[in-house]
């Protein structure tokens, strides 16, 4: 991976088609909230699948949390709009088929030479882009648990909303 | 500004960002749907509306317009309109969405713009909540936007989903 993207670096605002072929940018799907943004290897992989299975349950959170999603795989838009659906996954899957930003953002998964995928990796990001946790997932347990990503959400959310201390 | 009035009239009453012609659809009397900018009301049914889906170059479309009474509109939270808005986020993504704001709590309605699945346009998932027009209108009004981020189903600041930002 490269080295600065690490926590505190900038997240490079990649410009992608999504699961419906209409080219989107990290900047614009943020928006204005915190986002979750996971790089995956593909459909096929039963690791992904059991990453993603979770990812759905905190999507019944986050939809509510003013917080955003966005996951990226090799995979052609047509297939990552059949396996979002497959999930019930309401968020935006960017496709980089071409795999152009792979070997720029270091993320090559090293071992699989038959579909060059991304390296499974879970950044959280301001709504800038800014890195707030990175979680390097080629082994299983390196990815973040639901638990992990929403004490991130927590901790960018309270620098983020100025009347976090209303509640409190 | 990220949103405007819209509403439909029998004629032009002045000042419109764009407005078009209902051309066909339910056997109902023609008239037109306009839109307006933010600011002074300019006809007492209108609603607030997702500016962005205003684009007077846009071409002709199907259109389903959904439009509550006041006395029998849901809140925005009640779970049926959150159960509408995951099943617009899964998708088939329209061209483009809205729904429509009378006040800050409640749901007065939605419009939903499809040029090339007219079969889906009756298939609304807003039509669950209140009565459904589904009509042609004239090119002139709606443009295509891209879909929504997701998963998030919040209103930001009494805002018309998927209006995002909160006011500073």
């Amino acid at each position: 991976m490269r080295s600065d993207l690490a926590p505190g670096g900038m997240f490079p605002d990649l410009e992608l088609p999504d699961h419906n072929r209409v080219v989107r940018s990290l900047r614009e799907l943020a928006g204005g909230d915190p986002l979750v943004l996971t790089f995956f290897r593909g459909w096929w992989c039963p690791k992904e699948q059991a990453f993603f299975r979770e990812l759905v349950r905190l999507q019944d959170q986050a939809e509510v949390a003013y917080t955003r999603m966005v996951s990226v795989s090799i995979d052609p838009p047509e297939v990552l709009a059949a396996f979002r659906a497959g999930l019930d996954a309401r968020w935006t899957f960017l496709s980089d088929s071409g795999r152009e930003h792979l070997d720029d953002l270091g993320l090559r998964e090293p071992t699989d030479t038959v579909h060059h995928p991304y390296l499974p990796t879970t950044f959280v990001l301001t709504p800038g882009l800014v890195i707030h946790s990175v979680y390097n997932g080629y082994w299983f347990w390196g990815r973040p648990t639901m638990e992990e990503l929403r004490q991130d959400l927590r901790s960018v959310t309270r620098a983020l909303r100025p009347d976090w201390a209303v509640a409190g | 500004m990220t949103w405007c009035w819209f509403a439909p009239v029998e004629s032009l009453v002045g000042g419109e960002l764009a407005a078009a012609a209902i051309v066909s659809g339910d056997g109902a009397p023609g008239g037109l749907l306009a839109a307006w900018p933010a600011g002074r009301k300019p006809v007492a049914h209108a609603l607030r509306m997702d500016v962005r889906i205003v684009d007077p170059s846009g071409d002709r479309c199907w259109v389903s317009l959904v439009l509550a009474d006041r006395g029998r509109a849901p809140i925005f939270d009640d779970v049926a309109v959150s159960a509408a808005l995951r099943a617009v986020l899964r998708g088939p993504a329209p061209d483009a969405v809205s729904t429509l704001v009378r006040d800050s709590t409640h749901f007065a309605g939605a419009v939903t713009v499809r040029r090339h699945d007219p079969g889906l346009i009756a298939d609304d998932p807003f039509a669950r909540l209140a009565p459904q027009r589904v009509i042609e209108v004239a090119a002139g009004l709606f443009g295509r936007t891209a879909a929504a981020p997701g998963p998030g189903t919040q209103r930001y600041s009494g805002h018309p989903w998927p209006v995002a930002g909160f006011d500073a």
